[in-house]
């Protein structure tokens, strides 16, 4: 199992995606975080509350948890090249135990994930706080309680990174692995809270789990409201952890059971 | 494991994909300390044979093991089994060097392992670069060498010659050569049989997943044929059916015999003793290429 983890590290850091994954984490956090906290959340089209009221200073954040697709593409991309490039036989020749690949794999991406979600919500935190103390403004919640919820979304990340990883795992076609996992977390949980009946399922879904661990409401409210469905009610934030684990955990489970016994041709 | 002399057998495997019966009910064994070549068309299962024998694929029934075991209960697969099914399998992303580091670190093997292969395989120059911009031919060499990563005594490679120049296909005979000589187990599946006719000492052929022929070579072959020319032919058959022992004589285009039974010193000595004209004398060994299509053409299939 240490062989298979270590050719698995081997593997993740030959490739350019590995740099590229940190560097879109510095981008995403440190970047995108700045320019909305130098443009104000006032100033959005449509205008939501500033950085100095809670709700605002939650939405932001909320908004950062929205960029989870962008890890749980690069897991899925990874565990799907395996299959692109024909190199998943080469690795079932190595460790005819397969299930022992994925959960190396599973291992790996942990790790990655986490190193992805730490830069993510370091550099967000760093800009945020440059950003407040340069303009003067005070922050709508205390930094402890800013920085609780950046280590969660950190976190959050972890666990589309493995869920992108189970997807990539079940699918094996890489494209459509990828239409699948950025569709419907960049597109797909958004559409579905416009279908009404259907919108009650948000709060259980990936999506609206995340959305608790910040407790963003907004855009699920401006959306009820906008379509005058009754208005979201998100899990308590441990729930929401909670939940988002056991989304990873079946993802892992799914992605380590299914390729025992199918042909590799 | 270094001596081992492991044998892969095969028997009763059957492979079906819904309808279609991609092997059936094939039994053979594959010695070690020889070269074995793996013949039969294009789609003929030979492919999914091999995947059958390394775990990849699960028969529909029968059994594959290579050293009695079968592939996914070998202690340390890659210790005794060098396989290589695909010969583009390489991310290109990765240089050759981390190819071989990714797999040296999966089945425990030192970098040094690496670096040994890289040069053995002449690989040591484009070490550095991306897979990407290789050529058939060095991918081909990247994915043997992952093969050899654990010095198997057992080496498995689906249609080698693909992607190699003559030169390389002069190095992996003499390569696969000495392996034999080792003692090592060497199986390898071709469609193009010119180029693994000097390569073989022992044949499987199948046909739409069955087996046709097995054995060593040169008894499926059969013995040489002596083409002779001479302007007194005629002559020259005469009396050659009346020595002893009597070779078959047949007369072809040109005024020329084919005498078989007889060797060429035979054939000229013969000739001499009645002072009869030899004016060429060819040894006509019977090509892979023609008992194969003897073979699969089905008129010498039935046994």
């Amino acid at each position: 199992m240490n062989h298979l983890i270590k050719a698995e590290f081997r593997r993740l850091f030959a490739t350019r995606m590995w740099s590229g994954l940190l560097l879109a984490a510095a981008l995403l956090g440190g970047g995108m975080m700045g320019a909305m906290a130098l443009v104000g959340p006032e100033n959005f089209t449509p205008p939501m509350p500033g950085m100095d009221t809670e709700t605002g200073l939650r939405s932001i954040l909320g908004i950062l948890g929205y960029t989870a697709f962008v890890p749980a593409a690069a897991g899925t991309l990874a565990v799907t090249s395996e299959y692109r490039h024909r190199t998943a036989a080469v690795t079932f020749l190595f460790a005819p135990r397969r299930w022992q690949v994925v959960a190396a794999k599973l291992a790996t991406y942990a790790v990655a994930g986490l190193a992805y979600g730490l830069i993510l919500a370091g550099t967000a935190a760093a800009a945020l706080f440059a950003v407040a103390a340069a303009s003067g403004t005070s922050l709508g919640l205390p930094p402890g309680t800013v920085l609780a919820l950046l280590a969660r979304i950190g976190l959050a990340m972890v666990v589309y990174l493995l869920i992108g990883v189970g997807v990539g795992a079940l699918l094996r076609n890489q494209v459509v692995a990828l239409c699948v996992v950025i569709g419907y977390l960049y597109m797909g949980e958004t559409l579905l809270m416009m279908i009404p009946g259907v919108n009650a399922l948000y709060p259980v879904l990936p999506g609206g789990a995340t959305a608790s661990l910040t407790d963003f409401t907004y855009l699920a409210d401006a959306m009820s409201q906008e379509l005058g469905s009754t208005a979201v009610q998100l899990l308590p934030p441990a729930a929401g952890a909670l939940l988002l684990t056991a989304y990873a955990l079946a993802a892992s489970l799914i992605a380590v059971i299914i390729p025992m016994r199918r042909d590799i041709t | 494991m270094n001596g081992d002399r492991l044998k892969i057998e095969v028997s009763n495997l059957t492979k079906r994909y819904g309808a279609l019966t991609a092997v059936r009910d094939l039994t053979f064994t594959v010695e070690p300390g020889v070269v074995t070549g793996f013949l039969g068309p294009n789609g003929a299962g030979k492919t999914t044979t091999m995947r059958m024998l390394t775990g990849l694929v699960s028969p529909t029934s029968g059994t594959a093991t290579i050293a009695g075991r079968p592939y996914g209960r070998l202690p340390r697969p890659s210790r005794t089994v060098g396989a290589v099914l695909d010969a583009n399998a390489c991310h290109p992303g990765h240089t050759a060097r981390d190819h071989l580091r990714v797999y040296a670190a999966m089945g425990g093997y030192p970098d040094s392992r690496v670096t040994d292969l890289l040069d053995l395989l002449g690989l040591t120059e484009a070490a550095d670069r991306r897979t990407r911009g290789f050529s058939t031919g060095m991918r081909q060499r990247l994915n043997l060498a992952t093969a050899l990563l654990g010095d198997p005594r057992v080496l498995l490679l689906d249609e080698p010659s693909n992607g190699l120049d003559p030169e390389g296909m002069r190095w992996l005979r003499s390569f696969l050569r000495r392996l034999a000589d080792e003692g090592r187990t060497v199986l390898i599946s071709s469609h193009v049989l010119s180029e693994i006719q000097q390569l073989v000492d022992d044949v499987v052929v199948i046909r739409r997943g069955e087996l046709v022929a097995a054995g060593p070579w040169s008894r499926l072959a059969g013995p040489p044929a002596v083409l002779v020319s001479s302007p007194d032919a005629d002559r020259l058959a005469a009396a050659l059916r009346v020595s002893r022992p009597a070779p078959r004589v047949e007369a072809v285009e040109g005024g020329r015999l084919r005498v078989r039974g007889l060797d060429a010193p035979d054939v000229a000595d013969l000739a001499a003793a009645h002072r009869l004209r030899v004016h060429e004398l060819v040894t006509e060994n019977t090509s892979l290429e023609e008992l194969f299509l003897h073979l699969t053409t089905g008129k010498a299939a039935a046994p």
